[in-house]
């Protein structure tokens, strides 16, 4: 009887248990049951969280760095024409600073020329109007800081500091002609802020002369000092 | 009175470059970085040669001031200031963990970049040619360009701009060539002995072609060929070959 009874028993525990793994399906039928459609996003989906957190997520903004490689200033200086005399000249330039050792650098600068010996001599001879007497000279060159190093001023000031040579080709206005120029020359830079630098530069300008005659090569010597601000 | 108004000019430029030096250095938000490598150098100078005179050690964070090439001006916590290289900067990381990452100027930056910059010496039908040129990159291949050129001659001097597109071939390439499309304006200036002696400025159209050559860093060799049609107001059109080689960068 009793071995009936624990069968009968038996019976229906094995019947209702698959009914039982159905459990789950029970609820679900009043939420939206997730569709055969997305099988993607179940796969992707984060798990439950047990704790909710009411926070807000702040969105931080990487502030950008700032490069400084573009220095721009102006200069004062003396300016030597060959046969012209030695007068003062005052110009621009900007500079861009590619890596450690190169920089690009633009100069514009204005002078005004003398009266050439045979000038003098003969009095009433001139040469050049005066607006053929102004001076100016342009160009592009290439600059290679060829001994960087420290200066320094006492014993708790240290300043960077190079030495660098300059190479580049430009124009120059003369004599109511313009003539290409090429241009060489060497400076010294001290940097006592690092939005400020102080330049001492002397650069050769040499173009073809057709002026007194026969064609030569002349040197326009020019030694400046100058004052550039990084931006 | 031309000198004065030089004078003028020259004391308002001083005086400007007076004001914004302050403006300059005025505070604002750097980014904060930490240390991931044992120690961070910081050196007394942007350049290779300076010596190192502080460390900064690991989990340490550095607030970066400005970049100037490829050296970083920090400043430590406790205020030390100084000038770390970027090999060693790509060895830091964010406040949230994530690696910093920033323009290293190599290889990968000549085949995709944003501008470039360089300077030309050529010839310019027959006349010597000096110039300059700036371009702006939509993509690896595609850049708007403008150059603006001085040529000097024998029987007239003039200046030319022109503007216009230029597509690049192989960008990843060393060696990678392009061509360019674009129009112009020529002030051709002739010679006061000449008996036809007015200035004038002419449009113009050119197509032409070269290539770039990657050196180091961020220079290249920019060699190039540009055929110009010059629409003048005479019966005649002129042409026009200009040749040049120069010496660029990329930023």
């Amino acid at each position: 009887m009793e071995t009936r009874l624990r069968i009968f028993l038996l019976t229906v525990v094995l019947a209702t248990l698959p009914g039982c793994a159905t459990v789950r399906h029970w609820f679900q039928r009043d939420h939206q049951a997730p569709t055969a459609a997305t099988p993607g996003e179940d796969e992707n989906a984060p798990a439950p969280r047990v704790v909710d957190p009411e926070v807000s997520r702040r969105k931080i903004t990487v502030p950008k760095i700032r490069s400084r490689n573009i220095e721009v200033g102006l200069d004062y200086g003396v300016l030597s024409i060959e046969d012209f005399g030695t007068h003062p000249s005052y110009g621009i330039t900007a500079a861009y600073h590619i890596t450690e050792d190169f920089f690009f650098q633009g100069e514009y600068g204005r002078s005004r020329a003398g009266r050439t010996s045979f000038e003098q001599l003969n009095g009433g001879v001139n040469l050049l109007t005066d607006s053929e007497r102004r001076f100016t000279y342009y160009d592009l060159s290439l600059g290679y800081n060829f001994l960087p190093g420290e200066a320094f001023i006492g014993r708790g000031r240290a300043m960077t500091s190079a030495f660098y040579l300059l190479g580049g080709i430009g124009g120059t206005d003369f004599a109511g002609d313009t003539k290409f120029t090429v241009n060489f020359g060497a400076g010294y830079r001290v940097v006592p802020a690092d939005w400020l630098a102080i330049h001492i530069t002397v650069q050769d300008r040499v173009f073809q002369s057709t002026l007194l005659g026969s064609a030569k090569l002349t040197n326009n010597l020019e030694a400046r000092i100058g004052t550039t601000v990084f931006f | 009175m031309l000198r004065r108004a030089h004078h003028f000019a020259l004391a308002g430029l001083l005086l400007l470059a007076a004001l914004l030096a302050p403006a300059v250095g005025a505070a604002r938000e750097y980014l904060q970085l930490f240390v991931t490598q044992p120690y961070l150098e910081l050196h007394t100078g942007p350049g290779r040669g300076y010596p190192v005179f502080h460390v900064v050690p690991r989990d340490g964070s550095v607030d970066v001031l400005f970049r100037r090439t490829d050296w970083f001006k920090v400043r430590t916590e406790q205020g030390v200031e100084g000038w770390a290289s970027q090999t060693d900067m790509q060895k830091t990381m964010l406040a949230d963990g994530s690696p910093f990452k920033f323009d290293l100027g190599d290889r990968a930056g000549f085949t995709n970049h944003r501008y470039e910059m360089g300077i030309f010496a050529g010839q310019y039908g027959g006349a010597t040619l000096v110039s300059g040129f700036m371009s702006v990159s939509f993509n690896s291949q595609l850049a708007l360009e403008g150059a603006l050129g001085q040529y000097l001659g024998k029987f007239s001097n003039g200046v030319t701009g022109d503007i216009g597109f230029a597509h690049v071939l192989a960008p990843e390439a060393r060696w990678s060539p392009f061509v360019t499309l674009g129009l112009g304006l020529v002030r051709v200036q002739p010679k006061a002995t000449l008996v036809q002696a007015a200035d004038r400025t002419e449009q113009s159209a050119y197509v032409g072609g070269g290539i770039r050559y990657y050196l180091t860093r961020r220079f290249f060799l920019r060699a190039e060929y540009k055929a110009h049609w010059i629409f003048t107001k005479r019966n005649e059109n002129e042409d026009a070959d200009e040749w040049k080689l120069g010496f660029a960068f990329f930023y």
